[in-house]
């Protein structure tokens, strides 16, 4: 299997990886290259004018560019924040010095170089004869064995405190030795500290080398006589391979990490070819460009394993890159980007890129292009010139991503609809209200919590439990929902966590609104849909929807005590139409009333009731009513009137009375009901004839019921004091 | 997930069951028992699809992958009589079919039929599997020659290896038939049926296999109080991959429980590991009552509405929803696994509510950030939303950029270089009014040479100035060649000074003037 040996193992050595940089005062020599920098545009160039001369970069800037292009590559590719791949640079001279940690917030490119120019280049003058790379080896050893954050996780998560934790690494060591026999004393060198380490970190609270990869690159200037040849990865010992590259300094060293971290990353390229730009001269014409990006090898783990049967993928998917240093580039050809890539794409995989040469104008015009929110679909060049789109670049949050699109059948083709399922023939599904329930549960990045702080995804579980403790599927199993306009804002406020008083009020205000509407017997909006013959009749209606807001409040009324107090309104309320049906009952006016369940009651005595109920209210005296709307009906007073009023004929009264006397008020909430009360009172009193007995009667009162008093004997003892209710007054 | 039936077609296979008796061979046990599994998952998973191929010394496409049935179970009466068993051959075909119909990414059980025959000579188990070990002992990472053993296969798999024989007669085969199941990743098996080699033990052994491997996993999809009974097709697998620290195996927790909601566009494409339909799922009740035509309507009925083929179900409002609003429902599928549901359409009229996993993981998606973090909007003082609707807290930007995002140096190309030292020069004949410009750019190139230890270069570049200086033409502002020697001077002594002791504009009267 072509991909099998390309697979990320366990406990990867690329997971701490020491760069040692040879400071010592040889890699001040000059490369053997030349950089042209002062290059005069033709405009310029004037008569008289001498460009400087090429400057000589020495083969310390050669390392450390080289390096530092192979720490941004895995910085970009594999984020620090993510704690994967970390690198530390040593300098070694005379001495040892570490420019960073494994700690996540010194592993950055910035770091390094600002370490690298602390350090500065290396000196003709400084002492030769004491500088060594080993200073520089056993430091490494040193730090591969001490733990990364991850390790020291993956330490404390084991069952066995004495387990031994895995520990790999690997060493690129940058410097120029002098022989063969160098090598081996390097090599030698090496193994020592390793065992030496071995034992202390035992000892210490350290992690002891399992092995380590020693990766020696041997550097001379360009044109310079190399007698050192490459030799492959050989074991030294069970801790420690060793491997040399041997190659000039100058734009081949560079081109040689360029391959190492590839290999050392399990990275590969590939070449994104026809991108068209605009000339900066010509900007009416466009040229195409090629740029060549790195990331996980994963991103072609389709292609790389089709491959290996070459059924249907042209083997040229495989092309060498122009550079001649011996890379490979997949070809994958820019589609022209469709204005919006918004719906979502069935993606395999996404894995972050880097491009090979940052700073050249096409790479940075791609860059800008896909960080400026574009994005863009990759085609596979293929032999028999079908169009297949294998691949996606997409910035998210200033990161680019390659993203891998599935190319297969899917075996999801042909479903049946979801109309075609359980539940699919229903057609008055809430779609708009969900809707809106979703947009209001949507969900957004919160900081981590702090101690005893509940999880934030906890935190959107118990609010979905709220909000959905009564939600009607469809629009004919519910009324209230479908008179927003009348309830709002009670179904929001009833579902929050917490209701303040004002909320409360907000709450009980929505519910005098429905008895409002209800005295007036304003139509309720039934769906047509879902009901039989005529439908129930308006009252039958009422009643269903006071039930239903019951069900509603009565699900929320756990939540808190002011929750609880919002139920407590409805049913103070309701009380009254109860006791009516009670009492309806036990008087036995009507003829076969079976109230077995509220739901399952005759239309005709529902009706009634509730019609008698309608007119009890407005046969209130204010104080009655002011006692009702309080929600203190536990006086006998009141009691005594209902009891007598249900068996005795309605009164007659316009029904226009109430008819403007329920607009929305305006008003702070403490005073509103008063104002609320007084209003109707008002209107109430200009539009309907005073009661012939009240009008003879003292002090505009008339003693109701005399016979009843006289006949009933506690009735006058425990009734309350007016004056004092009234002081209650809101 | 698609299924292959590897049906072996030698020879052996038409050896009678009971000796002396010619009419009933291993192979009609075989086509009996295959045919029980179609029915099996006919009636229980009938929106897989199943392939059907027959080997000996070859192998055959008989019926490819297909949800008919029917076709399949007329594929399996076609079946001709051939010459030698060869797994490997078998296993080789079925590794093309799958590559060519799914590609590599598509996970697919693999049921081999077979009598316990290893074969003879070239091609059979025993040297195919002496031929695999040597070549793992050469280790050649060039070879790239054709004559790779098929396993394990590049599509993750089980493979199921059913033996139609009597076990007595195939002790010694049973240890090779595990080593390619073992050879395949581990998952999957060797089936032997218990008992006698017999049409009733052969049909309960596939009917165990199908009931064992082919199971009709029910999830509850969950929001608050809202839920539906759902079934996921694909079945949703175990999640298994080895990271760098160690093996993860998280199991489903069949319930999909609804966190909250995203807008598509912030959900961007992520990488998912699998993708399902979420098929509302009907109750026992209604598949009778679908089958009469049912005159009750739905309303108000109390509980025998609940089983009505017309009873609302959560699953179809909210796909109804998520299809409207363009939105995707956030789901917790197990301990830190997450995905999320959307509406998907294969055609313009079909679409269905279609469930994307992610890999488990708090980073599955990392423009999210920790999936555990998010939580409601509602609790949170101010809505990243907006009044209306046109902002986002999505994506999550990361502290650190990564290098394409910041202005990197990179010199390793003289181009690199001389793109910089122009961007300085074009900006220092713009002085004064590029001044703020040009010293960011000229300190960016001071902070590389340090770094890169390339110190030749503040002197030329100093030089370069100076030069520029003398270049100014006579309608210059007389700041600029203040600013200018000013550069050129600080450069020389950046060599000696602090990496982050930036070269600060000079301040002359002009310049003072200006700020007055």
């Amino acid at each position: 299997m072509a991909a099998e040996g390309n697979a990320p193992k366990i406990f990867p050595s690329s997971h701490k990886t020491v760069v040692i940089l040879d400071h010592s005062p040889f890699m001040a020599e000059a490369c053997g290259q030349t950089v042209d920098f002062d290059i005069l545009p033709k405009s310029r160039a004037a008569p008289g004018i001498i460009p400087l001369a090429p400057l000589a970069k020495s083969l310390w800037t050669c390392t450390v560019e080289a390096a530092s292009e192979y720490a941004r590559v895995v910085y970009d590719v594999y984020p620090p924040r993510s704690r994967d791949k970390l690198l530390k640079f040593v300098i070694t001279d005379t001495e040892a010095r570490s420019l960073n940690s494994w700690l996540e917030e010194e592993q950055s490119l910035s770091n390094v170089l600002q370490g690298l120019a602390v350090v500065g280049p290396p000196s003709d003058s400084d002492d030769a004869e004491n500088c060594s790379v080993m200073h520089g080896l056993a430091m490494a050893v040193e730090s591969l064995c001490e733990g990364s954050e991850k390790q020291l996780e993956h330490k404390a998560s084991l069952s066995d405190p004495e387990e031994p934790v895995v520990n790999k690494g690997r060493v690129v060591c940058i410097t120029t030795v002098k022989s063969q026999g160098h090598i081996q004393m390097l090599e030698e060198c090496m193994q020592e500290a390793i065992v030496q380490h071995n034992k202390i970190a035992e000892a210490a609270d350290k992690l002891p080398i399992t092995h380590c990869e020693l990766v020696l690159i041997h550097t001379v200037p360009v044109g310079a006589d190399n007698n050192i040849q490459d030799q492959p990865n050989k074991e030294v010992s069970s801790l420690l391979s060793c491997e040399v590259h041997s190659v000039h300094s100058g734009r081949h060293i560079a081109a040689k990490l360029a391959l190492l971290v590839q290999k050392h990353f399990h990275l590969t390229s590939t070449t994104i070819t026809g991108i068209p730009m605009k000339e900066e001269q010509n900007a009416s014409t466009s040229a195409n460009y090629d740029v060549e990006i790195l990331h996980s090898k994963d991103a072609h783990i389709e292609i790389l394993k089709m491959g290996s049967t070459s059924q249907g993928y042209d083997s040229s998917g495989f092309a060498c890159s122009k550079d001649s240093f011996g890379r490979e580039t997949v070809i994958l050809k820019w589609c022209t980007p469709k204005t919006n890539i918004v719906e979502l794409q069935y993606c395999t995989g996404a894995y972050r890129i880097t491009p090979a040469d940052v700073n050249s104008r096409p790479s940075s015009c791609l860059t800008n292009f896909l960080l400026n929110g574009r994005a863009v679909m990759l085609e596979q060049p293929r032999k028999s010139g079908s169009k297949v789109i294998s691949h996606m670049l997409a910035s998210h949050g200033g990161e680019i991503f390659l993203h891998c699109l599935g190319t297969g059948r899917s075996p999801l083709e042909d479903p049946p609809s979801i109309s075609e399922g359980s539940g699919g023939r229903v057609t008055d599904y809430r779609i708009t209200d969900y809707g809106d329930f979703m947009k209001e549960n949507r969900l957004m990045p919160y900081p981590a919590p702090q101690d005893g702080q509940i999880l934030p995804e906890k935190e959107a579980i118990a609010v979905l439990e709220r909000t959905t403790r009564y939600w009607p599927l469809v629009i004919s199993d519910t009324i209230i929902f479908n008179m927003a306009s009348h309830t709002d804002p009670l179904p929001t406020l009833i579902t929050k966590a917490a209701l303040t008083e004002d909320e409360v009020v907000e709450c009980q205000k929505a519910i005098y609104h429905l008895v409002g509407m209800e005295s007036r017997s304003e139509p309720l909006p039934i769906p047509a849909m879902g009901t039989r013959g005529k439908g129930p009749k308006r009252d039958e209606q009422y009643r269903q929807m006071w039930a239903e807001l019951d069900t509603l409040l009565r699900a929320h009324a756990s939540t808190s005590i002011n929750h609880q107090k919002v139920l407590e309104c409805l049913q103070e309320i309701r009380r009254p139409a109860e006791e009516a049906k009670e009492s309806s009952r036990k008087a036995g006016k009507k003829e076969e009333v079976v109230v077995k369940e509220e739901r399952v009651m005759t239309e005709q005595s529902t009706a009634e009731l509730a019609w008698q109920e309608i007119q009890r209210y407005k046969a209130m005296s204010e104080r009655e009513r002011s006692d009702f709307e309080r929600g203190n009906t536990n006086n006998d007073h009141f009691r005594h009137r209902q009891q007598t009023e249900v068996s005795s004929p309605p009164i007659k009264k316009l029904k226009t009375s109430l008819e403007d006397s329920q607009g929305k008020q305006q008003g702070g909430p403490p005073s509103l009901l008063a104002i609320w009360t007084s209003r109707i009172n008002s209107k109430y009193n200009s539009r309907h004839c005073e009661f012939a007995g009240r009008l003879t009667a003292e002090g505009n009162k008339a003693e109701l019921y005399v016979n009843l008093q006289k006949d009933g004997t506690n009735g006058t003892s425990d009734k309350p004091s007016g004056v004092k209710q009234e002081k209650r007054g809101p | 997930m698609p299924t292959v039936i590897l049906l072996d077609l030698s020879l052996s296979m038409t050896r009678p069951v009971v000796s002396g008796d010619n009419d009933f061979q291993r192979k009609h046990l075989a086509i009996q028992g295959v045919s029980t599994l179609l029915d099996y998952l006919a009636a229980h998973n009938r929106l897989e699809f199943t392939a059907l191929v027959a080997f000996s010394s070859l192998w055959e496409l008989v019926v490819p992958f297909t949800r008919d049935y029917k076709e399949l179970k007329e594929g399996l009466n076609r079946m001709d009589d051939y010459d030698k068993t060869c797994i490997e051959t078998g296993l080789a075909g079925v590794s093309q079919i799958v590559m060519d119909e799914w590609g590599v990414g598509l996970p697919c059980q693999v049921v081999l039929v077979t009598d316990g025959s290893p074969g003879v000579g070239k091609g059979s188990l025993k040297e195919s599997l002496e031929r695999f070990y040597s070549s793992q002992h050469h280790h050649d990472d060039l070879s790239t020659d054709g004559d790779e053993f098929p396993l394990p296969f590049p599509f993750p798999s089980k493979l199921h290896l059913v033996c139609l024989a009597n076990p007595p007669e195939v002790q010694g085969v049973l240890g090779q038939l595990q080593r390619l199941v073992d050879m395949n990743g581990g998952a999957g098996g060797v089936y032997l049926p218990e008992g006698e080699l017999s049409m009733a033990t052969c049909q309960s052994l596939f009917s165990k296999l199908a009931e064992t491997q082919f199971p009709s996993v029910s999830w509850t999809l969950k929001c608050g109080h809202m839920s539906s009974e759902v079934q996921a097709v694909p079945v949703v697998e175990t999640f298994k991959k080895t990271y760098d620290f160690g093996p993860l195996v998280r199991e489903p927790s069949l319930q999909m429980e609804i966190l909250g909601f995203l807008d598509s566009k912030d959900i961007a494409s992520p990488a998912v590991i699998s993708r399902h339909l979420v098929l509302p799922k009907p109750t026992k009740t209604e598949k009778e009552a679908s089958e009469g035509e049912s005159g009750a309507s739905g309303e108000g009925d109390g509980d025998t509405a609940e089983h009505d083929g017309k009873a609302p179900s959560f699953c179809v409002l909210l796909h109804g929803s998520l299809k409207v609003e363009s939105m995707v429902a956030l789901v917790q599928l197990g301990e830190s696994w997450y995905g999320f549901l959307y509406s998907w359409a294969d055609s313009k009229k079909k679409s269905n509510l279609m469930l994307s996993v992610l890999e488990p993981g708090e980073d599955a998606v990392s423009w999210l950030g920790k999936i555990s973090q998010l939580g409601p909007v509602a609790s949170s003082p101010h809505n990243p939303y907006g009044e209306d609707d046109t902002t986002s807290p999505y994506p999550v930007r990361h502290a650190d950029k990564r290098s394409y995002a910041q202005n990197t140096t990179v010199w390793i190309k003289p181009s690199g270089l001389q793109t910089d030292v122009q961007k300085i020069l074009r900006n220092a004949r713009k002085l004064p009014d590029k001044q703020q410009t040009f010293y960011k750019e000229l300190n960016r190139l001071r902070k590389a040479a340090l770094s890169f230890g390339f110190l030749d270069l503040l002197e030329g570049m100093s030089a370069m100035l100076e030069r520029e200086c003398t270049l100014l033409p006579g309608t210059a502002h007389p700041d600029a060649a203040l600013q200018l020697t000013h550069a050129a001077k600080e450069l020389r002594l950046a060599i000696n000074k602090d990496y982050d002791d930036n070269i600060a504009p000079l301040q002359t009267h002009f310049s003072k003037s200006d700020n007055d």
